[in-house]
């Protein structure tokens, strides 16, 4: 093949590629991958997928990105339209993209993290002094800022202090908890819980030994250029979902009732993240 | 050694691997996705490589550049392409495919460049007298001379671009990496020891085509019609040029925080440890491994198992290792000097058999006249021999260990390359352009003194 065979195969093929997404594009919804980002983890999701099809009148794709940061950059050069974000993934994606805050549960309004360890003899934030720590994803609010927050509050220098890492996302934080690959770690006190009930964690092997001041975390946003119309939609469907009624698509969204979200609230968390350099 | 202890408890979590139908034939879909992202990148890489070669081996004008350009491009680590490429095209296997693509024309264009840039000048000399043009004359006169170098590393590419469809995977790229990169952070190991065996089978599969086209080159040409048809299936569904490019401006001026400055001594450190730590245990274990794997040395009964594991630990990508190693035995370049220590045994253990395998035989017959036992036969009559080969094979694997060094640095085993993968994941796009400077400064260090060391031991570069 010669370099103008190449250059025309190129070309054809970009072409072909274009006309293809001529059709009825589906509405993509993505997810940060705070529960795992497998196809188990997109299976397990299929019931919220048709709820939203449903509700938005067509087809929808459901997406969760290897890591935070992905995500966000999936809203930024259009590949996602609608997305479920962390607090602090939010106010990134705000200043760089313009994303447009929809709902969120009552319960991101007062979220907490929650410090877990498997150690009998780690009872204070200070115990913590010398230990193995696992963060949740590096852009987590519930398992990376706060915590770290509060560690710096308790006089801990997370960079001097212990050795850590991150483990990418909150069931891992649990895991590795659990199994005692590290010795304490910081978790979304939703998915702790959930994780709890469903029997996936050992209650006697892990146990909190420390929860948060509450913050503001958890939000759903549309991308700044969808319609007003199926931004509208897609809050209602939401807004909708009662407990009671809609039991199977609340326990996968971890939640009870959803509301309105807006930016203001989340002063304070930028003010965090730039003050700790995350933002 | 406390990390050494935790491996080992953890070990058992990974068995039994969960063999459900249902969870395979879940999994068949990033599978076929992973054989597309290579089989595309590949027909890419091969014919935009090849026209490359060509124009280095013709020594056109600009060609010198094109050979810098080359080399630097190859020194950018793949997972730090696959996340541009992510950024550029959006989630999914087509950012891998042209990450890969990028990466392996580059080294495509390289090697084959220098292949080309080797051969015998006569009948390119006798062609260019007719007077045709310049590009035709390296088209039909150098080509037919390296044909079955070009298979054979053809071949040898796209087993590493099958094992790269892997690592890109773990930066949202699509396929089984992907796959592999979740259930890890899940814990969900006895899944991960199904994907990988998965893996490990694929690979093998792969290999065996590989060896059928190097015996009936025609084969190819099936290879290339289905690569067409795997890039089709994996095409870019979006091209986000504006945001790709707001991206990049970000990323200019590079930029590391005054703080952070005093931390580069020890993360260039770390790096170096895990580089030269993973290529020395990988040199302590496959000394007597690739002495047990060589068949003219070994018994059946056991060169046959240990090519087997040589072709696991291989099978297995470094980033894979990593993720295993730092998630149960903890982060730091320990785990990633085992890592590729792992990954090193596999490829130094069969190069080093066949290093054995490829000695002359009538010095060593001479001195199996004698009479001696054959382990003095061995060590002082086919080890010395086959020790020059072994050496470069080890030169070579050190320079690539730097720019995986990096890369498992990404996935949890600190160093350089993690400081990159931070800065990149906070959004810090000018520290992660400064970081990778430093990466590609390093690589390109690595790259150069192996070629002194080559220059002065007056090795031509062989294929690996």
């Amino acid at each position: 093949m010669t370099r103008r065979h190449a250059v025309y195969l190129f070309v054809a093929l970009s072409l072909a590629s274009l006309t293809m997404r001529a059709g009825d594009k589906p509405l993509v919804v993505g997810m940060i991958p705070d529960a795992g980002a497998t196809q188990v983890s997109i299976q397990e999701k299929e019931p919220l997928k048709n709820y939203l099809s449903q509700h938005l009148g067509g087809p929808v794709n459901l997406i969760i990105p290897t890591n935070y940061n992905a995500t966000v950059e999936a809203l930024g050069n259009g590949s996602l339209d609608f997305a479920y974000l962390g607090g602090l993934t939010y106010v990134k994606a705000r200043k760089q993209y313009g994303v447009i805050p929809l709902v969120q549960r009552t319960s991101d309004m007062e979220f907490h993290s929650l410090f877990i360890t498997g150690n009998p003899q780690i009872k204070t934030l200070a115990d913590l002094k010398g230990k193995m720590f696992a963060f949740g994803d590096i852009n987590s609010t519930s398992g990376h800022l706060m915590p770290y927050l509060e560690l710096k509050q308790a006089g801990i220098d997370v960079e001097k202090d212990f050795k850590y890492r991150y483990s990418g996302s909150h069931p891992a934080t649990a895991k590795a908890v659990e199994s005692g690959a590290v010795d304490a770690g910081s978790i979304d006190e939703s998915v702790y819980n959930a994780m709890i009930a469903e029997g996936k964690l050992d209650k006697t092997k892990v146990h909190v030994f420390y929860t948060s001041k509450p913050f503001l975390d958890y939000v759903w946003v549309a991308r700044k250029d969808v319609s007003k119309a199926d931004q509208e939609k897609f809050a209602k469907a939401f807004t909708d979902l009662q407990e009671g009624k809609d039991e199977q698509i609340l326990g996968i969204l971890r939640g009870k009732k959803f509301v309105q979200a807006s930016d203001d609230r989340y002063e304070t968390l930028r003010k965090v993240a730039e003050e700790l350099k995350m933002f | 050694m406390h990390w050494l202890m935790n491996l080992f408890t953890q070990l058992r979590l990974f068995f039994p691997p969960d063999h459900s139908w249902s969870f395979i034939w879940a999994e068949r879909v990033p599978l076929l996705e992973t054989v597309e992202i290579a089989a595309g990148a590949m027909v890419f890489s091969l014919s935009v490589g090849l026209v490359l070669a060509l124009i280095i081996g013709a020594r056109l004008p600009g060609s010198r550049l094109l050979y810098a350009a080359l080399v630097s491009v190859r020194a950018i680590p793949d997972l730090t392409m696959a996340i541009l490429f992510v950024m550029l095209v959006g989630i999914g296997p087509g950012a891998g495919m042209l990450a890969i693509a990028v990466y392996y024309g580059a080294a495509m264009g390289k090697v084959c460049g220098d292949l080309f840039v080797s051969a015998d000048p006569g009948p390119v000399e006798s062609l260019a007298s007719t007077g045709t043009g310049s590009f035709t004359v390296a088209f039909y006169g150098l080509l037919p001379l390296r044909l079955k170098d070009l298979l054979t590393y053809g071949a040898y590419d796209f087993e590493c671009a099958m094992r790269a469809s892997v690592i890109v995977g773990a930066v949202g790229a699509g396929g089984i990496g992907t796959e592999i990169v979740g259930t890890i952070n899940n814990y969900d190991y006895s899944h991960t020891t199904t994907l990988i065996l998965m893996l490990v089978a694929l690979i093998a599969v792969f290999d065996l085509c590989a060896l059928a086209v190097r015996k009936y080159p025609r084969l190819l040409l099936l290879f290339v019609i289905g690569g067409i048809i795997s890039a089709w299936e994996c095409r870019p569904q979006m091209f986000a040029w504006s945001h790709t490019l707001d991206n990049l401006r970000k990323m200019w001026p590079p930029v590391i925080p005054r703080e952070r400055i005093g931390d580069l001594p020890r993360l260039l450190g770390e790096t170096l440890e895990i580089a030269f730590g993973g290529t020395a245990l990988a040199v302590l274990f496959a000394l007597p491994l690739g002495a047990m794997g060589a068949r003219n040395l070994a018994p059946a009964w056991m060169h046959f198992p240990v090519r087997r594991l040589f072709e696991f630990l291989r099978a297995i990508p470094e980033v894979v290792w990593g993720l295993l190693l730092v998630t149960m035995a903890g982060i730091g370049p320990a785990s990633g000097a085992l890592a590729l220590g792992l990954h090193s045994t596999g490829v130094f253990g069969k190069l080093y058999a066949e290093s054995i395998e490829n000695v002359q035989p009538e010095p060593v017959m001479a001195l199996a006249a004698t009479g001696g036992p054959r382990i003095a036969i061995a060590s002082f009559g086919l080890l010395p021999l086959a020790f020059p080969p072994m050496a470069i094979h080890t030169l070579f694997r050190f320079e690539w260990n730097i720019r995986a060094a990096t890369i498992v640095g990404m996935i949890g085993a600190g160093g350089i390359g993690g400081a990159l993968y931070n800065a990149q994941q906070l959004f810090f796009y000018d520290q992660m352009l400064a970081y990778l400077l430093i990466t590609w400064a390093l690589v390109m260090l690595a790259d150069w003194a192996n070629g002194q060391l080559r220059k002065r031991w007056k090795v031509t570069e062989g294929l690996i």
